[in-house]
């Protein structure tokens, strides 16, 4: 059975009405505890209660910045780190095997240690988010530059390229959406990474508040931080997986 | 000196304007040795031969003779051991996109660019303005009738249409040679035969020179004025068959006598070069 084109989306957003739809209804009808569930209209206009206040704005404003700066921070240092690493032939036998056991380990055991060397600062959090993702864009970086292919290099220098116009013309086009794919993972890392060391010990930020709801169970706000954070996530996502089709539509 | 001698007196027009002529190839003791796991294994020995301005020479030989690795040093993609190269009477040191265009097996168009962007790269490179590469482009995508897909994108075209815009490319600047290592291989019998007759309108309409490798001694003796056979590794040269059939070529030429006689000529010496 063929559906048409507009189905499957239309499918979709019953399927989200419904689940709404059960939030809204089930606390209110006593089939699930509204105390721990709070209604979604309930959730929604706490979630407008916070956003007007100036401390929770403080706040996500905080958060916003250190996934920013641990970004900017990460992605240059661990492009430059795996471009070099995979075109050197020795340092990539070196170090493969290595960055893939380093890979492996589980960031989050990490955090206490940066917080004994940064404290619970601003630093301390941007530190661990640029730790989890700089791996990653290290080994995208290095994938990226592995995929070029040596026709694409032969004919560029049958044309007289430059060594300049062989990055910009060849390497670079053919890297970007395997680097932006990596940057739109990276920021998923970094924004994980930001907030689970701001609910585990810090004293501003999102997840500093969504700690702090959580510990005093007020449900009401701790389920409308989440629906934030959730909200901000897709979006962030979404932004960077469109630019990332934009440029990559000639990968089938 | 024996040989160039003995090239004026076979074709003594071709040779004077050979003499100094922009489109003019000259091999003269072209070996090529390189270093494996048995000691030097030598691909090329000996190579000579001249190419007159506006010729279509095709390279015939088995596989492996070294007769893609010699198409890559007349590009000066490659360096040779020893012996020269010269293209219009200076030396080929390095890629010179100006005076040699080369169309490789596969086509290796950019999958980012479109054909027409394709086509305009090598301007790209030297800076040509956007406004002149485009007109220049789209010029050389109408000669190989391809003006309709200009926007689309290689994975939009078919094996013979992303060729066609690799021989674009390799015309765009009007290099007064160019090289061609066995571009149809990778197409179907039926694309092959459109494509060369393709290329012969092509070659009529700019005079190019023209040097093509090939393994099919169908092919060469179709496209040729002159076909060079090499022998298995090492490669030498064999034989020349000068090819007088008249042009226009058709493939109805190809059910007459003549035709099949030049390919058993062909098929002969290589045979004969394996049994070595």
């Amino acid at each position: 059975m063929t559906l048409p084109r507009l189905a499957l989306p239309l499918l979709r957003l019953v399927l989200l009405c419904c689940v709404l739809l059960a939030w809204e209804i089930l606390p209110r009808a006593g089939a699930i505890d509204s105390e721990l569930v709070p209604p979604f209209t309930d959730v929604l206009r706490t979630l407008g209660t916070l956003l007007a206040r100036p401390q929770l704005q403080t706040d996500l404003a905080v958060t916003a910045l250190e996934i920013v700066v641990a970004f900017a921070i990460a992605v240059p240092f661990g492009a430059v780190l795996g471009l070099v690493i995979a075109e050197s032939r020795y340092l990539s036998l070196v170090f493969d095997p290595l960055l893939f056991f380093l890979f492996s380990i589980p960031k989050s055991i990490f955090l206490p240690m940066f917080i004994l060397t940064l404290g619970i600062g601003f630093w301390q959090k941007v530190g661990f988010g640029c730790f989890s993702s700089t791996l990653l864009v290290l080994l995208s970086a290095q994938a990226a530059v592995r995929s070029v292919q040596p026709e694409h290099l032969l004919i560029a220098r049958t044309y007289g390229a430059t060594p300049f116009q062989l990055v910009t013309r060849v390497y670079l086009p053919s890297m970007l959406p395997i680097l932006l794919e990596a940057m739109r993972i990276a920021v998923i890392f970094t924004f994980t990474a930001v907030i689970l060391a701001e609910m585990y010990a810090s004293r501003s930020g999102i997840g500093h508040e969504i700690e702090t709801w959580g510990e005093n169970f007020m449900m009401r706000q701790l389920l409308a931080g989440v629906l934030l954070i959730a909200v901000a996530a897709i979006g962030m996502n979404e932004a960077i997986r469109r630019v990332e089709q934009w440029c990559g539509a000639w990968r089938t | 000196m024996v040989r160039c001698m003995a090239d004026v007196i076979q074709h003594p027009a071709s040779a004077a304007r050979a003499a100094g002529a922009a489109g003019s190839i000259q091999v003269t003791g072209l070996s090529h040795a390189y270093a494996s796991g048995g000691g030097p294994m030598e691909a090329l020995a000996d190579i000579d031969f001249t190419v007159g301005t506006g010729r279509f020479v095709v390279i015939v030989g088995p596989s492996g003779c070294g007769k893609s690795s010699l198409l890559m040093m007349l590009a000066g993609l490659r360096q040779q051991t020893a012996g020269s190269i010269l293209c219009g009477n200076r030396p080929v040191t390095g890629p010179d996109p100006d005076r040699i265009g080369v169309v490789f097996q596969d086509a290796n168009l950019f999958p980012w660019l479109t054909a027409l962007d394709n086509v305009a790269f090598p301007l790209a490179l030297r800076r040509v303005k956007p406004a002149e590469r485009r007109r220049r482009a789209l010029d050389m995508l109408r000669m190989v009738g391809l003006e309709n897909f200009a926007a689309r994108h290689p994975h939009e075209l078919s094996g013979g249409m992303r060729q066609r815009v690799s021989i674009a490319r390799g015309l765009v600047q009007d290099p007064p040679v160019l090289l061609m290592d066995e571009p149809f291989a990778a197409l179907d019998e039926q694309t092959r035969m459109t494509m060369g007759e393709e290329l012969l309108r092509i070659w009529a309409a700019t005079r190019k020179t023209v040097v093509f490798v090939t393994h099919s001694l169908q092919e060469a003796v179709f496209l040729a004025d002159e076909v060079l056979v090499m022998s298995a590794r090492p490669g030498r040269i064999i034989d020349r068959i000068e090819v007088d059939l008249p042009r226009p070529r058709t493939y109805a030429m190809m059910a007459e006598l003549h035709f099949a006689r030049l390919r058993d000529r062909i098929w002969q010496h290589i045979r004969s070069s394996h049994a070595l």
